[in-house]
Parts: structure tokens; C-alpha cells; sequence
């Protein structure tokens, strides 16, 4: 058999699927750490975490912020349902320095509460790295 | 030469309605193409939830989450009823307020207690006049609704479902059947009956790898399907007002047309009456004279 050498990214938010193209690989982030996908991989459904999402094409690489969602992997096509991307410049490193701020003014009183509060203060700090590390 | 005046007058001003719904005809046409393409963009996404749903049954999971489960018994009802926040769109309102009511009385009648929620300045009026209060006002949504918007609200009924103050939420909204039907339509949202109703796709028969695990991306995809299913209502809404919009906006302009081609005649007439009076005085006062 011949090694697969196609690989396609179609990244979709609930507004509008945002990318659909051919890529060489590409690197997520899963509910426990990255992962990078290569052509050839096996199929999968996963959980995606918050974090970079890092696309290698002909063109260059690009990179964006992804907030939660699925990842499937289908034969070449890989399939990233998340309920926000953002491209590396449009993050607005400002506004997640007042979220996480405000995140952490929280005092949580159940599970429910605490988990969010945590959830708030990744997606804050992740932001803010990807912006210090454009720099 | 008074009636000929008055015609005049009213005929401008039937032209200047004519202007004005014209003008709305075409920007509710614009409106219209531009919710129906963030509509169809949407899809995309329920697509392929629907997709994984379908690779998750195929991986020989019994689907227990508490947002399937049906509560032992109903005691709270949360009734959400998506209405516009501008008038103009001929039947839009008034059809999704009667459906609405009719079911508010139900659930009293049941005896449940309801919580109700409003989205649209239309449908808060509405009820502010039938004295029912509203337990939740929102007038944010236009015609393009965000869906970090609807998600807060959606986040919000997911977790009074799970905790047990509401056991059934039910949302009034127009439902998009085709670009010319649209129909005001009640839907049990929470607890989801079937999850795959769209029957998006078919188990493919790929052996997947899952990640964490099945159970656990179970956990995660039920309560995102329904804030699919949940921003699809709002999307089906904000393109069946534009298109009520249209409609009753081209019947109006139709309707303006003919006003004024009817007063143009009867302007005509009496404009001819006037002359030939004038001319019989004419003729009359030169008879005399010979």
C-alpha cells in the first residue's frame, strides 16, 4: 500500500466553517496535551482542548486559538468542530488580561462554579502566552 | 376645483409610502440573502455533529446523559418564544404570539409553573398587554445573532435543566421549512428525545480511535448538539422575519401601486368634470350675451 500523502483541514465553528484546506500537517490542542497529525493517520474521534491550533501548508504556516469542541480524523480529511477560532493577530491580548482578572475575582461556591472559573482563567493565560510568544 | 386638490394630495402621499416600502422590500431582500447564507455556513457545523453522534453509536454506547433523560415527572416548564424586535413583517408576530399563547394557557391549565422568556420587543409588548409577566427579556438579537450570545442563554438553560429547576424547555420560534414556508413551530429542546433527528449521517463503519474515550466525548458532544440545535433556532428566526418582511413589504408596495393608479382616475375624472363645467359656463354666458 502506499503511504497517504493527503491531509485536509476543515476547521468549523457553529457561525461558519473557516478553513477548508489542504495542509501538510497540523498540530491541536486535545483535552490532555498536543497532538500532531501527519498524512496517513489513523481515524479518531477526540475531545480538543483549549490552546494553539498550528497548520503547516505549502504556503507557510499559520496559527490560531481554539476554545474546546471535537476533533475527527476520516480517512485524509481532518474535521475540527470548536465554538471559537481566532487567527494569532486578532487575539486581543487586553481583553483576556481583564477576562483572566476577572476570573480569578471569583469566589466559587460549587463544582460547577470552580470548574468555570478554571476554564476562564486556561482560556485567559492560553491567549495571553500565544500573544507573547507572536512577540 | 376642492375634490381635484385633495386627490393631488393624497396621491403624493401614497407615492411617498410606496417609496418607503420599496426600500424596505429590497433591504429585507438583502437581509434575507445575507441570515440565509450564515444559516446554510451553520449547517455545516450541526452536519458534523450529527456525524460524530453517529460514530459515537457505532462504537456500541448505551446513550446515558442527563440532558437525554426524561425527568420522572414535569413540574417546571421553561417556554422561550423568539419573536422581532421591529414590526412591518406582516403575520410574523401575531403568528408566533397565538401559538405561543395558546400554549402558555396549556401549560397554566396543566398547572405547571412556567418560566417565560422573550426575545424581541414585539413579543415583550405583547405580553406586557396580556399581563403575563416575563421572566427573561432579551431584545440583543437582530438579524444576525452571534452564537456566543445564544450560548450564554444556552448555558444558562443547560444548567437549570441538569439541576432540576426546569424539567422541560420548549422554544416558540418560526421554523424555516423552505425560502417560501415558514410556519411558527413549538419544539421540546431539553430533554433532547433523539439525538440524531437530522439523521445526519449514517454510521460509516470507520473503527475509530476515540480520546479520551467514547463515554467521555459522549459527556462533552451531547450538551454542544444542543446548543447547535438551540443557535439553529435563532438562525431560522432571524431568516423567517426578513422573509415576512418581504412579503408583507411587496404586498404593500403592490398595494400602493394600485391606490394610486385608482386616485389617478378618479383625479382625472374630476378634473375633466371641472373643465367640462367650466366649458358649459362658457358657451352658456356667451349664449346669453348674443
Amino acid at each position: 500500500m502506499i503511504a497517504a500523502t493527503q491531509l485536509r483541514l476543515v476547521l468549523v465553528t457553529p457561525e461558519k466553517t473557516l478553513l477548508d484546506v489542504p495542509v501538510k500537517s497540523l498540530q491541536f490542542p486535545l483535552f490532555d496535551g498536543q497532538i500532531g497529525v501527519l498524512p496517513g493517520r489513523t481515524p479518531m474521534v477526540g475531545r480538543l482542548g483549549i490552546g494553539a491550533l498550528q497548520v503547516v501548508s505549502e504556503s507557510g504556516s499559520q496559527t490560531y486559538f481554539i476554545d474546546g469542541g471535537f476533533a475527527q480524523i476520516k480517512g485524509s480529511i481532518v474535521t475540527l468542530l470548536t465554538n471559537k477560532a481566532l487567527p494569532l493577530d486578532q487575539i486581543d491580548a487586553a481583553a483576556a488580561e481583564k477576562d483572566l482578572a476577572k476570573a480569578m475575582a471569583v469566589l466559587p461556591k460549587t463544582d460547577s462554579e470552580f470548574s468555570e472559573k478554571e476554564l476562564e482563567i486556561e482560556r485567559a493565560r492560553k491567549q495571553i502566552g500565544m500573544r507573547r510568544w507572536m512577540n | 376645483m376642492g375634490k381635484a386638490r385633495v386627490l393631488v394630495k393624497r396621491r403624493k402621499s401614497v407615492r411617498n409610502i410606496r417609496k418607503i416600502t420599496r426600500t424596505m422590500e429590497l433591504i429585507a431582500t438583502a437581509r434575507f440573502k445575507k441570515a440565509m447564507d450564515r444559516a446554510t455556513e451553520a449547517a455545516a457545523y450541526t452536519k458534523k455533529i450529527n456525524e460524530i453522534v453517529a460514530d459515537l453509536s457505532s462504537a456500541d454506547l448505551t446513550f446515558t446523559h442527563p440532558l437525554l433523560k426524561q425527568p420522572a415527572e414535569t413540574k417546571h416548564v421553561t417556554l422561550l418564544l423568539l419573536t422581532s424586535n421591529r414590526g412591518l413583517c406582516g403575520g410574523y408576530n401575531g403568528g408566533l404570539l397565538r401559538t405561543a399563547l395558546a400554549r402558555i394557557r396549556e401549560i397554566q391549565k396543566e398547572g405547571l409553573e412556567l418560566q417565560l422568556e422573550v426575545s424581541g420587543k414585539r413579543g415583550l409588548n405583547a405580553m406586557k398587554f396580556e399581563q403575563i409577566p416575563v421572566d427573561f427579556k432579551y431584545t440583543q438579537f437582530e438579524d444576525k445573532p452571534g452564537f456566543d450570545e445564544v450560548n450564554e442563554i444556552a448555558t444558562r438553560l443547560v444548567g437549570d435543566f441538569i439541576e432540576g429547576r426546569t424539567q422541560r424547555v420548549e422554544i416558540v420560534y418560526q421554523k424555516f421549512e423552505s425560502a417560501a414556508r415558514q410556519a411558527p413551530a413549538i419544539e421540546t429542546l431539553l430533554p433532547i428525545g433523539d439525538l440524531a433527528t437530522d439523521a445526519g449521517g449514517s454510521a460509516s463503519g470507520v473503527d475509530y480511535e476515540f480520546l479520551p474515550s467514547a463515554e467521555e466525548i459522549l459527556e462533552e458532544l451531547v450538551p454542544a448538539a444542543f446548543k447547535a440545535r438551540f443557535f439553529k433556532c435563532f438562525l431560522d428566526a432571524a431568516v423567517g422575519e426578513q422573509i415576512a418582511r418581504r412579503v408583507a413589504m411587496k404586498a404593500a408596495t403592490e398595494n400602493a401601486g394600485e391606490m394610486i393608479r385608482d386616485i389617478s382616475m378618479e383625479y382625472n375624472r374630476a378634473r375633466q368634470t371641472q373643465i367640462t363645467s367650466e366649458l358649459a359656463e362658457i358657451i352658456g354666458g356667451a349664449a346669453a350675451l348674443e
